[in-house]
């Protein structure tokens, strides 16, 4: 075992932070404060990802089948870590990078891979994902947005609720009820967001403008060619993506950095001495640096090309329990930061609230350790 | 970055589990507070399980691992302070190593027995004695923890003083005991999932009820997140890694020593069922070096000055 990284690990890392010391405008921190999902970053991240593009660390750690350089799990660890630290400057085309391209890779049409992976690859492409509705969020199996195949189209209908980046996407992942089968009655369509028949509402928010949107699907009709998979297949897809996606937002960086930050705030202040609060900031160190380990555990196994289970879920549910011993830490000692005296608080608080939510819940990922982790015997359903 | 097993960690691992194996059950009829097995302790020292550290392709995370995994047997054995804390101040010191803080020489001292060796960390610089029974005062019987404990009565005048840095000795105990309770926290919590998932009340398996479930859930992740803090704690010999991974570790030890007898309800009161060999070691390791304060003092120190 090697806690330390390599020589050549270290290198990339530098090289993505003088990329970002390079690229990223003199008031970065403040404008950061928009959420990943408003329109300013948005359109920041379309100049951004383009030049991230050009100079090969848009998706490096994609194989070189992919066009990406083959680096690996630790290198998009790495990657992640400093894009998300830095306030996340590819706004909703993380995305993309993280489990867009592979599962458009893995699972898509010749003419799907056509269409969508190279707008990605030029860091040019926003997708939304259409997963949760309103009454069917933990329980996403229980999803009613019909599509229904008629004359080679699909013509949608229903409710989506929660989506991030909708407003400003160009395509949306969006899961769809062709049959009542609960599962396998569920279908993955690639819906064009300009499709007549759409229209998104945004819903005010505490985690930042233009992140959650409800979408609404009347008679939205795409030709049966837009189906990714088989009708029926989303689930298996799903579950693919998700494992992904889980690992995909190194949340455990942001934490730890915010912490330094608040202690270097409170040191500046004079505030720092008392013990409670260095005990309490420490707690914080402890739960952010558990949180990394756990979730490094996992990239491993990535790394030894084994499945990965259930203990993505273990190390996402230690990130929840960091992000909200820091987002309270923040609030109880130094009030102000939420209310202008520190924008880079104030946006780590925002993305940190959402840990425990966004991509299943940290419920979800409870019942998940319960019976694959420790295997107990399953609840009665 | 690696995180994988090598192969001599692999390697050593599987010696210890076929060596352990014997004593990987809880004798029947022998139900105490605290199993020692003078046999397993020989075994281990006879085949340098307790060195490992000392050798170079082992070294400190393999020393973690072998520590960790001997805390998993029922028995109490004396291996963290040997493994950890004894090669850097005299790998001939004579076992069992028991280590004590200078102005805390109070509290009861695990495996203090005549022979032992006394090792006071302090300020002050590491001294040692060869503990005989003019300065030993036995505990109660019945002593509520699964260590064999005792209590120091006074220290003779004349001790060994070691040349070792003070705070290198508290680093590496830190991540010796960190290792220990890892350790510890997986054989309670996989004894734990065993009887609930075996007990049955209201027709269902106690394991079955989600009051439970999120519970045992979130004592896995803090139980999985100790284990890798202790093993990074060692590798790095970082000061600020060693008073993290201890801290989460007397963290976690607090929260689920709590949960598991509370699980076991009436069965986790008697001394039946073998979870307090695991359970009432943790809890006197939550009072190791202080406890979580100071943990939380010195991480704080080695992160922020």
């Amino acid at each position: 075992m090697q806690f330390e990284w390599t020589a050549g690990q270290d290198a990339f890392r530098h090289k993505i932070r003088d990329f970002l010391h390079a690229n990223l405008p003199a008031d970065w921190e403040k404008f950061s404060e928009h959420g990943p999902a408003s329109p300013a970053l948005t359109a920041f991240a379309r100049d951004f990802c383009v030049k991230l593009a050009e100079a090969g660390i848009l998706f490096p750690h994609w194989p070189v089948e992919m066009g990406g350089e083959g680096l690996g799990p630790w290198e998009q660890q790495i990657l992640s870590e400093e894009m998300w630290i830095a306030g996340e400057p590819r706004g909703g085309q993380y995305m993309n990078v993280n489990w867009i391209g592979p599962t458009l890779e893995k699972y898509g049409t010749p003419e799907q891979k056509a269409r969508y992976l190279e707008p990605i690859t030029r860091g040019e492409s926003l997708w939304c994902q259409g997963f949760s509705e309103p009454d069917a969020g933990s329980d996403l199996a229980s999803l009613r947005t019909r599509a229904t195949l008629s004359d080679g189209n699909y013509v949608i209908n229903g409710q989506k609720i929660w989506t991030s980046y909708a407003g400003l996407a160009d395509t949306c992942f969006l899961l769809t009820r062709t049959s009542d089968d609960r599962k396998k009655g569920i279908t993955i369509i690639l819906v064009p967001m300009d499709t007549p028949g759409i229209t998104v509402r945004q819903i005010p928010s505490l985690i930042g403008e233009g992140d959650i949107h409800e979408v609404f699907f009347d008679d939205v009709t795409v030709p049966e060619t837009a189906r990714f998979g088989e009708e029926g297949q989303a689930w298996e897809i799903v579950a693919y993506s998700l494992r992904n996606e889980r690992l995909g937002i190194p949340r455990f960086t942001l934490a730890r950095a915010a912490l330094d930050r608040a202690v270097a705030m409170l040191k500046e202040q004079g505030r720092f001495a008392r013990e409670y609060v260095r005990i309490e900031a420490a707690r914080c160190a402890a739960l952010c640096e558990a949180a990394g380990t756990a979730n490094y555990a996992v990239v491993q196994k990535r790394v030894d090309g084994l499945a990965i289970g259930a203990e993505s879920s273990s190390a996402r549910y230690a990130t929840v329990m960091a992000e909200r011993a820091v987002c309270e830490f923040v609030v109880e000692f130094l009030p102000e930061a939420l209310a202008g005296a520190s924008p880079y608080l104030k946006m780590h608080h925002q993305r940190g609230i959402v840990a425990g939510v966004a991509a299943g819940s940290a419920e979800i990922q409870l019942n998940i350790i319960a019976s694959d982790v420790l295997e107990l015997p399953r609840e009665p359903r | 970055m690696h995180l994988s097993l090598n192969e001599d960690q692999r390697q050593v691992l599987d010696f210890i589990d076929s060596l352990a194996r014997p004593y990987a059950g809880v004798p029947l009829h022998d139900a105490g507070l605290t199993l020692e097995s003078a046999e397993l302790d020989a075994a281990l020292v006879e085949n340098g399980f307790l060195d490992v550290l000392m050798v170079e392709e082992l070294g400190p995370v393999t020393a973690a691992l072998v520590v960790e995994k001997l805390a998993r047997l029922p028995f109490a054995l004396e291996a963290a302070a040997s493994s950890f804390v004894r090669p850097l101040i005299d790998p001939d010191l004579p076992r069992p190593l028991c280590l004590v803080e200078e102005g805390r020489t109070d509290g009861p001292v695990r495996f203090l027995r005549p022979g032992a060796s006394v090792v006071i960390v302090g300020p002050s610089g590491v001294r040692s004695f060869k503990a005989d029974e003019s300065v030993i005062a036995a505990a109660q019987e019945d002593a509520l923890y699964a260590y064999p404990v005792a209590f120091l009565t006074s220290f003779p005048d004349a001790m060994a003083a070691h040349e070792v840095d003070p705070a290198e000795v508290l680093r590496s105990w830190r991540v010796g005991i960190a290792a220990e309770a890892a350790g510890l926290l997986g054989a309670a919590l996989a004894s734990t999932v065993t009887y609930v998932s075996e007990r049955k009340q209201f027709g269902r398996p106690l394991a079955t009820f989600q009051g439970m479930r999120h519970r045992l859930a979130e004592d896995q992740v803090m139980t999985n997140s100790v284990y890798w803090l202790a093993l990074r704690a060692a590798g790095t010999r970082d000061p600020g890694d060693a008073a993290l991974a201890l801290l989460h570790a007397q963290e976690a030890a607090k929260r689920v020593c709590y949960d598991y007898h509370q699980f076991l309800g009436g069965m986790g009161m008697t001394l039946e069922h073998p979870l307090h060999l695991w359970t009432y070691r943790l809890k006197l390791l939550t009072a190791e070096l202080g406890g979580r304060g100071e943990q939380g003092l010195a991480a704080a120190e080695a992160l922020w000055g």
